[in-house]
Protein backbone atom coordinates (compact mmCIF):
# COMPACT_ATOMS: atom_id res chain seq x y z
CA UNK A 1 0.00 0.00 0.00
CA UNK A 2 2.74 2.43 1.06
CA UNK A 3 4.84 1.78 -2.08
CA UNK A 4 1.96 2.24 -4.49
CA UNK A 5 0.67 5.40 -2.83
CA UNK A 6 4.08 7.02 -2.82
CA UNK A 7 4.59 6.23 -6.49
CA UNK A 8 1.16 7.63 -7.30
CA UNK A 9 2.01 10.88 -5.50
CA UNK A 10 5.39 11.10 -7.26
CA UNK A 11 4.47 9.87 -10.75
CA UNK A 12 6.89 12.19 -12.51
CA UNK A 13 9.90 11.10 -10.47
CA UNK A 14 9.25 7.40 -10.82
CA UNK A 15 8.20 7.85 -14.45
CA UNK A 16 11.47 9.59 -15.26
CA UNK A 17 13.47 6.88 -13.54
CA UNK A 18 11.62 4.13 -15.40
CA UNK A 19 12.25 6.11 -18.59
CA UNK A 20 15.97 6.37 -17.85
CA UNK A 21 16.18 2.67 -17.07
CA UNK A 22 14.18 1.99 -20.24
CA UNK A 23 16.69 3.94 -22.35
CA UNK A 24 19.58 2.02 -20.79
CA UNK A 25 17.82 -1.28 -21.38
CA UNK A 26 17.24 -0.21 -24.98
CA UNK A 27 20.90 0.65 -25.32
CA UNK A 28 21.89 -2.76 -23.97
CA UNK A 29 19.42 -4.82 -26.02
CA UNK A 30 19.99 -2.88 -29.23
CA UNK A 31 23.75 -3.06 -28.88
CA UNK A 32 23.55 -6.74 -28.25
CA UNK A 33 21.34 -7.27 -31.31
CA UNK A 34 23.68 -5.15 -33.42
CA UNK A 35 26.66 -7.08 -32.17
CA UNK A 36 25.02 -10.41 -32.95
CA UNK A 37 24.38 -9.25 -36.50
CA UNK A 38 27.88 -7.92 -36.93
CA UNK A 39 29.32 -11.19 -35.68
CA UNK A 40 27.14 -13.19 -38.05
CA UNK A 41 28.46 -11.02 -40.89
CA UNK A 42 32.00 -11.87 -39.82
CA UNK A 43 31.72 -15.60 -39.26
CA UNK A 44 28.12 -16.59 -40.03
CA UNK A 45 29.36 -18.79 -42.87
CA UNK A 46 31.43 -20.91 -40.50
CA UNK A 47 28.66 -21.04 -37.93
CA UNK A 48 25.99 -22.07 -40.41
CA UNK A 49 27.68 -24.83 -42.39
CA UNK A 50 27.16 -28.49 -41.58
CA UNK A 51 30.72 -29.54 -40.62
CA UNK A 52 31.01 -29.70 -36.83
CA UNK A 53 34.80 -30.03 -36.94
CA UNK A 54 37.03 -27.92 -39.20
CA UNK A 55 40.65 -28.85 -39.90
CA UNK A 56 42.99 -25.94 -40.73
CA UNK A 57 46.62 -26.08 -41.67
CA UNK A 58 48.69 -25.34 -38.58
CA UNK A 59 50.49 -22.32 -40.03
CA UNK A 60 47.15 -20.67 -40.88
CA UNK A 61 46.63 -19.76 -37.20
CA UNK A 62 42.88 -20.34 -37.43
CA UNK A 63 42.61 -17.93 -40.35
CA UNK A 64 40.53 -19.40 -43.16
CA UNK A 65 42.22 -17.19 -45.78
CA UNK A 66 45.68 -18.50 -44.89
CA UNK A 67 44.79 -22.17 -44.68
CA UNK A 68 45.56 -24.82 -47.30
CA UNK A 69 45.21 -28.56 -46.76
CA UNK A 70 47.71 -30.56 -48.82
CA UNK A 71 46.76 -34.00 -50.21
CA UNK A 72 48.96 -35.99 -47.73
CA UNK A 73 47.39 -34.11 -44.81
CA UNK A 74 43.96 -34.80 -46.29
CA UNK A 75 44.79 -38.48 -46.37
CA UNK A 76 46.17 -38.46 -42.81
CA UNK A 77 43.11 -36.69 -41.45
CA UNK A 78 40.63 -38.99 -43.17
CA UNK A 79 42.51 -41.98 -41.72
CA UNK A 80 41.78 -40.88 -38.13
CA UNK A 81 39.31 -43.09 -36.29
CA UNK A 82 35.90 -41.63 -35.46
CA UNK A 83 35.12 -39.62 -38.59
CA UNK A 84 31.57 -39.94 -39.86
CA UNK A 85 31.98 -37.87 -42.99
CA UNK A 86 34.68 -35.65 -44.45
CA UNK A 87 34.65 -33.18 -47.32
CA UNK A 88 36.86 -30.39 -48.65
CA UNK A 89 35.80 -26.82 -48.07
CA UNK A 90 37.41 -24.03 -50.07
CA UNK A 91 37.21 -20.30 -49.46
CA UNK A 92 38.54 -17.47 -51.59
CA UNK A 93 37.84 -13.79 -52.02
CA UNK A 94 37.07 -13.06 -55.66
CA UNK A 95 36.05 -9.91 -57.49
CA UNK A 96 32.63 -10.36 -59.03
CA UNK A 97 30.42 -8.17 -61.10
CA UNK A 98 26.93 -8.01 -59.64
CA UNK A 99 24.16 -5.60 -60.59
CA UNK A 100 26.51 -3.71 -62.87
CA UNK A 101 29.14 -3.08 -60.18
CA UNK A 102 32.25 -4.87 -59.06
CA UNK A 103 32.42 -6.18 -55.54
CA UNK A 104 34.64 -8.47 -53.52
CA UNK A 105 32.75 -11.60 -52.66
CA UNK A 106 33.70 -14.44 -50.40
CA UNK A 107 33.23 -17.68 -52.30
CA UNK A 108 32.86 -21.03 -50.52
CA UNK A 109 33.26 -24.31 -52.40
CA UNK A 110 31.59 -27.25 -50.68
CA UNK A 111 30.87 -30.85 -51.57
CA UNK A 112 27.09 -31.24 -52.03
CA UNK A 113 25.75 -33.77 -49.54
CA UNK A 114 28.93 -33.65 -47.44
CA UNK A 115 29.89 -31.65 -44.36
CA UNK A 116 30.41 -27.97 -45.16
CA UNK A 117 27.05 -27.37 -46.80
CA UNK A 118 25.26 -24.12 -45.89
CA UNK A 119 22.51 -24.85 -43.35
CA UNK A 120 20.51 -21.64 -43.45
CA UNK A 121 18.97 -21.81 -46.90
CA UNK A 122 15.91 -19.52 -46.83
CA UNK A 123 14.98 -19.44 -50.53
CA UNK A 124 15.61 -21.53 -53.65
CA UNK A 125 17.90 -24.58 -53.55
CA UNK A 126 21.56 -25.49 -53.23
CA UNK A 127 23.75 -25.30 -56.38
CA UNK A 128 23.90 -28.45 -58.48
CA UNK A 129 26.14 -27.63 -61.47
CA UNK A 130 29.29 -25.56 -61.77
CA UNK A 131 27.45 -22.47 -63.03
CA UNK A 132 25.17 -22.12 -60.00
CA UNK A 133 25.59 -20.43 -56.65
CA UNK A 134 23.74 -19.67 -53.44
CA UNK A 135 24.14 -16.08 -52.20
CA UNK A 136 23.68 -14.29 -48.89
CA UNK A 137 20.18 -12.84 -48.79
CA UNK A 138 21.46 -9.76 -46.99
CA UNK A 139 23.07 -8.69 -50.28
CA UNK A 140 20.06 -9.30 -52.53
CA UNK A 141 19.67 -5.59 -53.30
CA UNK A 142 23.25 -5.44 -54.54
CA UNK A 143 22.62 -7.80 -57.44
CA UNK A 144 22.75 -11.07 -55.51
CA UNK A 145 19.04 -11.85 -55.59
CA UNK A 146 17.43 -15.10 -56.67
CA UNK A 147 17.61 -15.37 -60.47
CA UNK A 148 20.39 -12.79 -60.82
CA UNK A 149 23.64 -13.71 -62.54
CA UNK A 150 26.94 -12.59 -61.11
CA UNK A 151 30.20 -12.88 -63.01
CA UNK A 152 33.63 -13.63 -61.63
CA UNK A 153 35.66 -10.83 -63.16
CA UNK A 154 38.94 -12.72 -63.66
CA UNK A 155 38.06 -15.38 -66.21
CA UNK A 156 34.55 -14.17 -66.89
CA UNK A 157 32.74 -17.09 -65.27
CA UNK A 158 28.99 -16.48 -64.86
CA UNK A 159 27.16 -17.80 -61.81
CA UNK A 160 23.39 -18.02 -61.59
CA UNK A 161 21.94 -17.42 -58.10
CA UNK A 162 19.64 -20.36 -57.36
CA UNK A 163 19.23 -19.98 -53.60
CA UNK A 164 19.65 -17.56 -50.68
CA UNK A 165 21.12 -18.04 -47.21
CA UNK A 166 20.57 -16.06 -44.04
CA UNK A 167 23.15 -15.04 -41.39
CA UNK A 168 25.79 -16.92 -43.36
CA UNK A 169 28.10 -14.17 -44.58
CA UNK A 170 31.83 -14.16 -44.17
CA UNK A 171 34.23 -11.23 -43.61
CA UNK A 172 31.34 -8.76 -43.92
CA UNK A 173 31.24 -9.44 -47.68
CA UNK A 174 28.62 -10.81 -50.04
CA UNK A 175 29.05 -14.55 -49.72
CA UNK A 176 28.55 -17.13 -52.46
CA UNK A 177 28.32 -20.88 -51.99
CA UNK A 178 29.24 -23.03 -55.01
CA UNK A 179 29.97 -26.73 -55.46
CA UNK A 180 33.59 -27.70 -54.95
CA UNK A 181 33.83 -28.39 -58.69
CA UNK A 182 32.44 -24.96 -59.40
CA UNK A 183 34.98 -23.53 -56.96
CA UNK A 184 37.82 -25.33 -58.75
CA UNK A 185 36.61 -23.94 -62.08
CA UNK A 186 36.44 -20.39 -60.70
CA UNK A 187 39.95 -20.56 -59.25
CA UNK A 188 41.35 -22.05 -62.42
CA UNK A 189 39.73 -19.39 -64.59
CA UNK A 190 41.06 -16.65 -62.32
CA UNK A 191 44.57 -18.07 -62.29
CA UNK A 192 45.22 -20.37 -65.28
CA UNK A 193 48.81 -21.11 -64.10
CA UNK A 194 47.68 -22.70 -60.83
CA UNK A 195 48.44 -26.41 -60.76
CA UNK A 196 45.80 -27.79 -58.43
CA UNK A 197 43.03 -26.15 -56.46
CA UNK A 198 43.34 -27.30 -52.85
CA UNK A 199 40.70 -27.02 -50.13
CA UNK A 200 41.21 -24.37 -47.45
CA UNK A 201 39.97 -26.62 -44.68
CA UNK A 202 38.47 -30.06 -44.22
CA UNK A 203 34.91 -30.11 -42.95
CA UNK A 204 34.08 -33.15 -40.83
CA UNK A 205 31.28 -34.68 -38.88
CA UNK A 206 32.16 -37.27 -36.22
CA UNK A 207 30.97 -40.85 -36.27
CA UNK A 208 28.16 -41.84 -33.95
CA UNK A 209 29.23 -41.82 -30.29
CA UNK A 210 32.11 -39.40 -30.86
CA UNK A 211 31.71 -35.73 -29.95
CA UNK A 212 33.14 -32.97 -32.16
CA UNK A 213 35.53 -31.99 -29.36
CA UNK A 214 36.80 -35.59 -29.00
CA UNK A 215 37.33 -35.86 -32.74
CA UNK A 216 39.22 -32.56 -32.86
CA UNK A 217 41.49 -33.70 -30.02
CA UNK A 218 42.18 -37.00 -31.77
CA UNK A 219 43.14 -35.29 -35.02
CA UNK A 220 45.38 -32.81 -33.22
CA UNK A 221 47.09 -35.71 -31.42
CA UNK A 222 47.55 -37.90 -34.48
CA UNK A 223 48.14 -35.61 -37.47
CA UNK A 224 51.06 -33.20 -37.76
CA UNK A 225 50.78 -29.84 -39.49
CA UNK A 226 47.03 -29.39 -39.01
CA UNK A 227 44.85 -27.82 -36.36
CA UNK A 228 41.37 -29.22 -35.83
CA UNK A 229 38.74 -26.99 -34.21
CA UNK A 230 35.12 -27.56 -33.35
CA UNK A 231 32.74 -25.34 -35.25
CA UNK A 232 32.12 -23.05 -32.27
CA UNK A 233 35.87 -22.77 -31.59
CA UNK A 234 36.46 -21.93 -35.22
CA UNK A 235 33.87 -19.13 -34.97
CA UNK A 236 35.09 -17.73 -31.66
CA UNK A 237 38.78 -17.90 -32.61
CA UNK A 238 38.47 -16.42 -36.07
CA UNK A 239 40.80 -13.45 -36.51
CA UNK A 240 39.41 -10.32 -34.83
CA UNK A 241 36.37 -12.03 -33.34
CA UNK A 242 37.80 -12.46 -29.86
CA UNK A 243 38.94 -8.82 -29.70
CA UNK A 244 35.58 -7.56 -31.00
CA UNK A 245 33.68 -9.76 -28.57
CA UNK A 246 35.78 -8.52 -25.66
CA UNK A 247 35.19 -4.86 -26.46
CA UNK A 248 31.46 -5.38 -26.93
CA UNK A 249 31.22 -7.26 -23.68
CA UNK A 250 33.06 -4.44 -21.97
CA UNK A 251 30.60 -1.85 -23.29
CA UNK A 252 27.69 -4.10 -22.35
CA UNK A 253 29.12 -4.59 -18.86
CA UNK A 254 29.55 -0.85 -18.42
CA UNK A 255 25.96 -0.22 -19.47
CA UNK A 256 24.79 -2.78 -16.92
CA UNK A 257 26.86 -1.14 -14.19
CA UNK A 258 25.30 2.21 -15.13
CA UNK A 259 21.83 0.64 -14.71
CA UNK A 260 22.77 -0.55 -11.23
CA UNK A 261 24.20 2.84 -10.27
CA UNK A 262 21.25 4.85 -11.60
CA UNK A 263 18.73 2.71 -9.75
CA UNK A 264 20.91 2.55 -6.64
CA UNK A 265 21.46 6.30 -6.41
CA UNK A 266 17.84 7.12 -7.11
CA UNK A 267 16.55 4.92 -4.32
CA UNK A 268 19.25 6.10 -1.97
CA UNK A 269 18.28 9.73 -2.58
CA UNK A 270 14.52 9.29 -2.26
CA UNK A 271 15.02 7.10 0.82
CA UNK A 272 17.27 9.61 2.56
CA UNK A 273 14.70 12.30 1.79
CA UNK A 274 11.93 10.36 3.48
CA UNK A 275 13.93 8.97 6.37
CA UNK A 276 11.88 10.93 8.96
CA UNK A 277 8.71 9.29 7.62
CA UNK A 278 10.27 5.85 7.70
CA UNK A 279 11.42 6.35 11.29
CA UNK A 280 7.92 7.52 12.20
CA UNK A 281 6.39 4.42 10.64
CA UNK A 282 8.85 2.20 12.52
CA UNK A 283 7.92 4.02 15.74
CA UNK A 284 4.20 3.42 15.30
CA UNK A 285 4.67 -0.28 14.62
CA UNK A 286 5.86 -0.95 11.06
CA UNK A 287 8.37 -3.78 10.97
CA UNK A 288 11.65 -3.53 9.08
CA UNK A 289 10.30 -6.15 6.68
CA UNK A 290 7.29 -3.99 5.89
CA UNK A 291 9.44 -1.03 4.86
CA UNK A 292 11.96 -3.17 2.96
CA UNK A 293 9.12 -4.85 1.08
CA UNK A 294 7.69 -1.45 0.15
CA UNK A 295 11.04 -0.43 -1.36
CA UNK A 296 11.41 -3.77 -3.17
CA UNK A 297 7.97 -3.29 -4.70
CA UNK A 298 9.07 0.11 -5.99
CA UNK A 299 12.31 -1.30 -7.39
CA UNK A 300 10.35 -4.06 -9.11
CA UNK A 301 7.94 -1.50 -10.57
CA UNK A 302 10.78 0.64 -11.90
CA UNK A 303 12.65 -2.35 -13.35
CA UNK A 304 9.55 -3.82 -15.00
CA UNK A 305 8.57 -0.39 -16.35
CA UNK A 306 12.11 0.13 -17.65
CA UNK A 307 12.20 -3.29 -19.27
CA UNK A 308 8.88 -2.71 -21.03
CA UNK A 309 10.02 0.70 -22.29
CA UNK A 310 13.39 -0.77 -23.33
CA UNK A 311 11.79 -3.69 -25.16
CA UNK A 312 9.38 -1.41 -27.04
CA UNK A 313 12.23 0.93 -28.03
CA UNK A 314 14.38 -1.99 -29.15
CA UNK A 315 11.56 -3.38 -31.25
CA UNK A 316 10.96 0.03 -32.81
CA UNK A 317 14.67 0.59 -33.29
CA UNK A 318 15.16 -2.70 -35.11
CA UNK A 319 12.17 -2.01 -37.34
CA UNK A 320 13.55 1.45 -38.16
CA UNK A 321 17.13 0.29 -38.77
CA UNK A 322 16.28 -2.48 -41.23
CA UNK A 323 18.81 -1.24 -43.78
CA UNK A 324 22.47 -2.24 -43.80
CA UNK A 325 23.21 -4.89 -41.25
CA UNK A 326 20.38 -7.30 -40.69
CA UNK A 327 19.42 -7.07 -37.03
CA UNK A 328 17.60 -9.66 -35.01
CA UNK A 329 17.33 -10.26 -31.30
CA UNK A 330 18.79 -13.36 -29.77
CA UNK A 331 16.18 -14.51 -27.24
CA UNK A 332 18.46 -16.44 -24.85
CA UNK A 333 20.96 -13.59 -24.59
CA UNK A 334 18.17 -11.05 -24.10
CA UNK A 335 16.68 -13.09 -21.26
CA UNK A 336 20.11 -13.29 -19.64
CA UNK A 337 20.54 -9.52 -19.97
CA UNK A 338 17.11 -8.86 -18.46
CA UNK A 339 17.99 -11.12 -15.52
CA UNK A 340 21.27 -9.24 -15.15
CA UNK A 341 19.40 -5.91 -15.03
CA UNK A 342 17.13 -7.23 -12.26
CA UNK A 343 20.00 -8.61 -10.19
CA UNK A 344 22.08 -5.44 -10.65
CA UNK A 345 19.12 -3.24 -9.67
CA UNK A 346 18.93 -5.18 -6.41
CA UNK A 347 22.68 -4.93 -5.84
CA UNK A 348 22.55 -1.20 -6.56
CA UNK A 349 19.80 -0.78 -3.98
CA UNK A 350 21.46 -2.93 -1.34
CA UNK A 351 22.97 0.07 0.42
CA UNK A 352 19.54 1.69 0.68
CA UNK A 353 17.92 -1.49 1.95
CA UNK A 354 20.60 -1.91 4.61
CA UNK A 355 20.15 1.73 5.61
CA UNK A 356 16.40 1.15 6.06
CA UNK A 357 16.94 -2.09 7.97
CA UNK A 358 19.22 -0.25 10.41
CA UNK A 359 16.71 2.51 11.28
CA UNK A 360 16.22 3.10 14.99
CA UNK A 361 12.57 3.87 15.75
CA UNK A 362 13.62 5.79 18.87
CA UNK A 363 15.05 8.45 16.53
CA UNK A 364 11.50 9.72 16.19
CA UNK A 365 11.99 11.44 19.56
CA UNK A 366 15.70 12.18 19.50
CA UNK A 367 16.05 12.67 15.75
CA UNK A 368 19.77 13.01 15.99
CA UNK A 369 20.75 10.90 13.04
CA UNK A 370 17.95 11.83 10.67
CA UNK A 371 18.79 13.27 7.33
CA UNK A 372 22.37 12.12 7.30
CA UNK A 373 23.77 8.91 5.89
CA UNK A 374 25.24 7.66 9.14
CA UNK B 1 -5.19 -4.30 36.27
CA UNK B 2 -3.50 -0.91 35.64
CA UNK B 3 -2.94 0.14 32.05
CA UNK B 4 0.61 1.27 32.80
CA UNK B 5 2.88 0.45 35.67
CA UNK B 6 6.39 1.86 35.91
CA UNK B 7 8.47 0.61 38.83
CA UNK B 8 11.79 2.23 39.72
CA UNK B 9 12.52 3.12 36.11
CA UNK B 10 15.86 4.77 35.51
CA UNK B 11 17.15 6.04 32.19
CA UNK B 12 20.60 7.46 31.69
CA UNK B 13 22.26 8.77 28.54
CA UNK B 14 25.99 8.92 28.17
CA UNK B 15 27.36 11.72 26.07
CA UNK B 16 31.14 11.66 26.08
CA UNK B 17 32.12 10.75 29.63
CA UNK B 18 29.24 12.69 31.19
CA UNK B 19 26.21 10.73 32.35
CA UNK B 20 22.84 12.42 31.97
CA UNK B 21 20.07 11.05 34.20
CA UNK B 22 16.87 11.63 32.22
CA UNK B 23 14.65 9.56 34.55
CA UNK B 24 15.49 8.77 38.15
CA UNK B 25 13.68 5.86 39.82
CA UNK B 26 10.33 6.82 38.39
CA UNK B 27 7.35 4.90 39.72
CA UNK B 28 3.93 5.53 38.23
CA UNK B 29 0.66 3.64 37.92
CA UNK B 30 -2.08 4.64 35.49
CA UNK B 31 -5.48 2.96 35.84
CA UNK B 32 -7.38 1.42 32.95
CA UNK B 33 -9.45 4.46 31.94
CA UNK B 34 -7.44 7.16 33.61
CA UNK B 35 -6.01 10.28 31.96
CA UNK B 36 -2.80 11.51 33.52
CA UNK B 37 -1.25 14.86 32.70
CA UNK B 38 2.53 14.91 32.88
CA UNK B 39 3.77 18.43 33.56
CA UNK B 40 7.32 19.66 33.81
CA UNK B 41 9.86 22.09 32.46
CA UNK B 42 11.81 21.54 29.29
CA UNK B 43 14.43 18.82 29.57
CA UNK B 44 12.84 17.30 32.67
CA UNK B 45 12.37 13.86 31.11
CA UNK B 46 8.78 13.91 29.89
CA UNK B 47 9.46 12.58 26.40
CA UNK B 48 11.83 9.99 27.85
CA UNK B 49 9.12 8.70 30.18
CA UNK B 50 6.61 8.41 27.32
CA UNK B 51 9.12 6.67 25.06
CA UNK B 52 9.89 4.08 27.71
CA UNK B 53 6.20 3.51 28.46
CA UNK B 54 5.48 2.98 24.76
CA UNK B 55 8.33 0.60 24.01
CA UNK B 56 10.37 3.04 21.95
CA UNK B 57 13.23 3.20 24.42
CA UNK B 58 14.36 0.54 26.83
CA UNK B 59 14.99 1.59 30.43
CA UNK B 60 18.47 1.38 31.92
CA UNK B 61 16.93 -0.08 35.09
CA UNK B 62 13.44 -0.88 36.36
CA UNK B 63 10.27 -2.58 35.19
CA UNK B 64 7.67 -1.48 32.64
CA UNK B 65 4.33 -3.29 32.56
CA UNK B 66 1.66 -2.28 30.06
CA UNK B 67 -1.74 -3.94 30.19
CA UNK B 68 -0.24 -6.79 32.20
CA UNK B 69 2.65 -7.39 29.77
CA UNK B 70 6.13 -6.83 31.16
CA UNK B 71 7.93 -5.25 28.22
CA UNK B 72 11.22 -4.58 30.03
CA UNK B 73 12.93 -7.57 28.48
CA UNK B 74 11.32 -7.48 25.03
CA UNK B 75 13.39 -7.85 21.87
CA UNK B 76 13.29 -5.20 19.15
CA UNK B 77 10.80 -7.30 17.18
CA UNK B 78 8.54 -7.86 20.16
CA UNK B 79 8.61 -4.13 20.86
CA UNK B 80 7.60 -3.36 17.27
CA UNK B 81 4.63 -5.67 17.57
CA UNK B 82 3.80 -4.18 20.98
CA UNK B 83 3.86 -0.62 19.62
CA UNK B 84 1.69 -1.68 16.70
CA UNK B 85 -0.99 -3.41 18.73
CA UNK B 86 -1.07 -1.82 22.18
CA UNK B 87 0.11 1.78 22.00
CA UNK B 88 -1.06 4.92 20.29
CA UNK B 89 1.55 7.64 19.94
CA UNK B 90 1.30 11.34 19.20
CA UNK B 91 4.85 12.68 18.97
CA UNK B 92 6.17 16.10 19.73
CA UNK B 93 7.36 16.86 16.18
CA UNK B 94 7.20 14.50 13.18
CA UNK B 95 3.81 12.87 13.16
CA UNK B 96 2.49 12.38 9.66
CA UNK B 97 3.83 10.89 6.47
CA UNK B 98 3.85 13.79 4.01
CA UNK B 99 3.03 11.77 0.90
CA UNK B 100 -0.06 10.13 2.45
CA UNK B 101 -3.43 11.85 2.82
CA UNK B 102 -5.07 12.28 6.22
CA UNK B 103 -7.09 9.11 5.70
CA UNK B 104 -4.10 7.14 4.44
CA UNK B 105 -2.03 8.21 7.45
CA UNK B 106 -4.59 6.36 9.56
CA UNK B 107 -5.16 3.37 7.29
CA UNK B 108 -1.43 2.68 6.92
CA UNK B 109 -1.01 1.62 10.56
CA UNK B 110 -3.63 -1.06 10.00
CA UNK B 111 -1.63 -2.24 6.99
CA UNK B 112 1.41 -3.14 9.16
CA UNK B 113 -0.45 -5.83 11.03
CA UNK B 114 -3.47 -6.48 8.82
CA UNK B 115 -5.82 -6.58 11.76
CA UNK B 116 -8.80 -5.50 9.72
CA UNK B 117 -9.74 -5.80 6.10
CA UNK B 118 -9.12 -2.81 3.88
CA UNK B 119 -12.72 -1.65 3.72
CA UNK B 120 -13.19 -1.96 7.45
CA UNK B 121 -9.98 -0.03 8.14
CA UNK B 122 -11.04 2.69 5.76
CA UNK B 123 -14.43 2.93 7.44
CA UNK B 124 -12.83 3.18 10.87
CA UNK B 125 -10.37 5.85 9.70
CA UNK B 126 -13.24 7.88 8.27
CA UNK B 127 -15.27 7.54 11.46
CA UNK B 128 -12.34 8.73 13.58
CA UNK B 129 -11.54 11.68 11.31
CA UNK B 130 -15.22 12.57 11.28
CA UNK B 131 -15.28 12.64 15.09
CA UNK B 132 -12.18 14.81 15.04
CA UNK B 133 -13.93 17.30 12.78
CA UNK B 134 -11.93 16.45 9.68
CA UNK B 135 -14.66 15.00 7.47
CA UNK B 136 -13.79 17.49 4.70
CA UNK B 137 -10.03 17.08 5.05
CA UNK B 138 -9.66 13.32 4.57
CA UNK B 139 -8.14 13.50 1.11
CA UNK B 140 -5.73 16.31 1.89
CA UNK B 141 -2.02 15.78 2.26
CA UNK B 142 -0.46 16.98 5.55
CA UNK B 143 1.10 19.92 3.70
CA UNK B 144 -2.40 21.17 2.92
CA UNK B 145 -3.55 21.06 6.56
CA UNK B 146 -3.20 23.60 9.36
CA UNK B 147 -1.15 22.81 12.48
CA UNK B 148 -4.27 22.05 14.52
CA UNK B 149 -5.68 19.81 11.79
CA UNK B 150 -2.40 17.90 11.57
CA UNK B 151 -2.43 17.47 15.34
CA UNK B 152 -5.94 16.01 15.12
CA UNK B 153 -4.97 13.64 12.31
CA UNK B 154 -2.12 12.41 14.52
CA UNK B 155 -4.59 11.79 17.35
CA UNK B 156 -6.76 9.80 14.97
CA UNK B 157 -3.72 7.78 13.92
CA UNK B 158 -2.93 7.07 17.58
CA UNK B 159 -6.44 5.72 18.16
CA UNK B 160 -6.64 3.74 14.90
CA UNK B 161 -5.51 0.36 16.21
CA UNK B 162 -7.60 0.56 19.43
CA UNK B 163 -4.61 0.78 21.78
CA UNK B 164 -4.64 0.04 25.50
CA UNK B 165 -2.54 3.08 26.18
CA UNK B 166 -2.38 6.43 24.38
CA UNK B 167 0.76 8.51 24.82
CA UNK B 168 0.55 12.12 23.70
CA UNK B 169 3.55 14.45 23.72
CA UNK B 170 2.90 18.21 23.82
CA UNK B 171 -0.35 18.22 21.85
CA UNK B 172 -0.89 21.95 22.29
CA UNK B 173 2.55 23.55 22.18
CA UNK B 174 2.19 24.56 18.54
CA UNK B 175 -1.32 25.91 19.05
CA UNK B 176 -2.76 29.07 20.60
CA UNK B 177 -4.64 28.74 23.88
CA UNK B 178 -8.11 28.50 22.40
CA UNK B 179 -7.19 25.87 19.81
CA UNK B 180 -5.10 24.12 22.47
CA UNK B 181 -8.12 23.83 24.73
CA UNK B 182 -10.24 22.51 21.84
CA UNK B 183 -7.69 19.84 21.05
CA UNK B 184 -7.43 18.85 24.72
CA UNK B 185 -11.22 18.55 24.93
CA UNK B 186 -11.20 16.39 21.86
CA UNK B 187 -8.51 14.13 23.26
CA UNK B 188 -10.35 13.76 26.55
CA UNK B 189 -13.66 12.91 24.88
CA UNK B 190 -12.05 10.46 22.44
CA UNK B 191 -10.04 8.72 25.14
CA UNK B 192 -12.82 8.66 27.73
CA UNK B 193 -15.35 7.47 25.17
CA UNK B 194 -13.18 4.40 24.53
CA UNK B 195 -12.18 3.91 28.20
CA UNK B 196 -8.56 3.93 27.18
CA UNK B 197 -5.76 5.08 29.50
CA UNK B 198 -3.73 8.09 28.43
CA UNK B 199 -0.65 10.01 29.47
CA UNK B 200 -0.59 13.52 28.10
CA UNK B 201 2.55 15.60 28.30
CA UNK B 202 2.36 19.35 28.55
CA UNK B 203 4.39 22.07 30.15
CA UNK B 204 1.36 24.30 30.24
CA UNK B 205 -0.40 23.93 33.62
CA UNK B 206 -3.62 25.37 32.13
CA UNK B 207 -4.01 22.29 29.95
CA UNK B 208 -3.58 19.92 32.88
CA UNK B 209 -7.04 20.38 34.38
CA UNK B 210 -8.54 18.33 31.55
CA UNK B 211 -6.91 15.24 33.07
CA UNK B 212 -8.03 13.10 36.01
CA UNK B 213 -4.71 13.61 37.72
CA UNK B 214 -1.55 15.63 37.25
CA UNK B 215 1.95 14.28 37.80
CA UNK B 216 4.86 16.68 37.93
CA UNK B 217 8.35 15.83 36.78
CA UNK B 218 11.47 17.82 37.61
CA UNK B 219 14.96 16.74 36.54
CA UNK B 220 13.80 13.21 35.99
CA UNK B 221 12.08 12.86 39.36
CA UNK B 222 8.31 12.34 39.58
CA UNK B 223 6.10 14.01 42.19
CA UNK B 224 2.35 13.63 42.45
N1 LIG C 1 19.40 10.76 22.95
C1 LIG C 1 19.80 11.51 24.00
N2 LIG C 1 21.10 11.56 24.31
C2 LIG C 1 21.53 12.30 25.36
N3 LIG C 1 20.73 12.98 26.14
C3 LIG C 1 19.41 12.97 25.89
C4 LIG C 1 18.88 12.23 24.81
N4 LIG C 1 17.54 12.39 24.77
C5 LIG C 1 17.24 13.20 25.81
N5 LIG C 1 18.38 13.54 26.48
C6 LIG C 1 18.42 14.38 27.69
O1 LIG C 1 17.57 13.82 28.64
C7 LIG C 1 16.87 14.83 29.33
C8 LIG C 1 15.38 14.60 29.23
O2 LIG C 1 14.97 14.79 27.87
P1 LIG C 1 13.47 14.72 27.40
O3 LIG C 1 13.45 14.82 25.93
O4 LIG C 1 12.79 13.57 28.02
O5 LIG C 1 12.90 16.09 28.01
P2 LIG C 1 11.45 16.73 27.87
O6 LIG C 1 10.90 16.83 29.25
O7 LIG C 1 10.64 15.98 26.90
O8 LIG C 1 11.77 18.16 27.32
P3 LIG C 1 10.88 19.09 26.35
O9 LIG C 1 9.78 19.65 27.16
O10 LIG C 1 11.84 20.15 25.92
O11 LIG C 1 10.42 18.25 25.25
C9 LIG C 1 17.33 16.16 28.74
O12 LIG C 1 18.32 16.69 29.59
C10 LIG C 1 17.93 15.76 27.41
O13 LIG C 1 18.97 16.64 27.08
MG1 LIG D 1 9.83 16.34 25.06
Amino acid sequence: MLAGLEMRRAKLRFGLLAGAVGLLVFLILFQQALFGSLLSSFTGALEHQSGTVLVYSAEARKNLAGSVILPPQQAAVTAVDGIGAAAPLGEATLTVEAGGEEANASVFGFAPGGPGEPTRLVAGRLPEGTGEAVASREDRDAGFDLGDTVTSVKGEVPLKIVGLTERSRYSVSPTLWVTFDGYTALRRAANPDAKAVLPSVMALTPAEGVSPAQLATRINDQVDGVEALTRSEAVAQSPGVAATTTSFQLILGLALVVVALVIGFFFLIITVQKLPSLVLLRAVGASTGYLVRAILVQIAAVVVGGLVIGAVLTYAGIAAASTGLPISVDVATSVALVAAVIVLALIGSLFTLVRVARLDPADVVSRQSLGGLS
Amino acid sequence: MPALELTNVRKTYTSGDAEIVALDHATLSVAEDEIVALVGPSGSGKTTLLSISGGLLTPTEGEVVVGGRDISGYSAQQLTEFRRSSVGFVFQSVNLVPFLTARENLVVVNDFGRRRGRKEARARAEKLLDELGLQRRMDNLPGQLSGGERQRVAIGRALMNEPDLVLIDEPTSALDTKLGEQVMELIVSEVKGRSTAAVIVTHDARMAHYADRTVTITDGVLAA
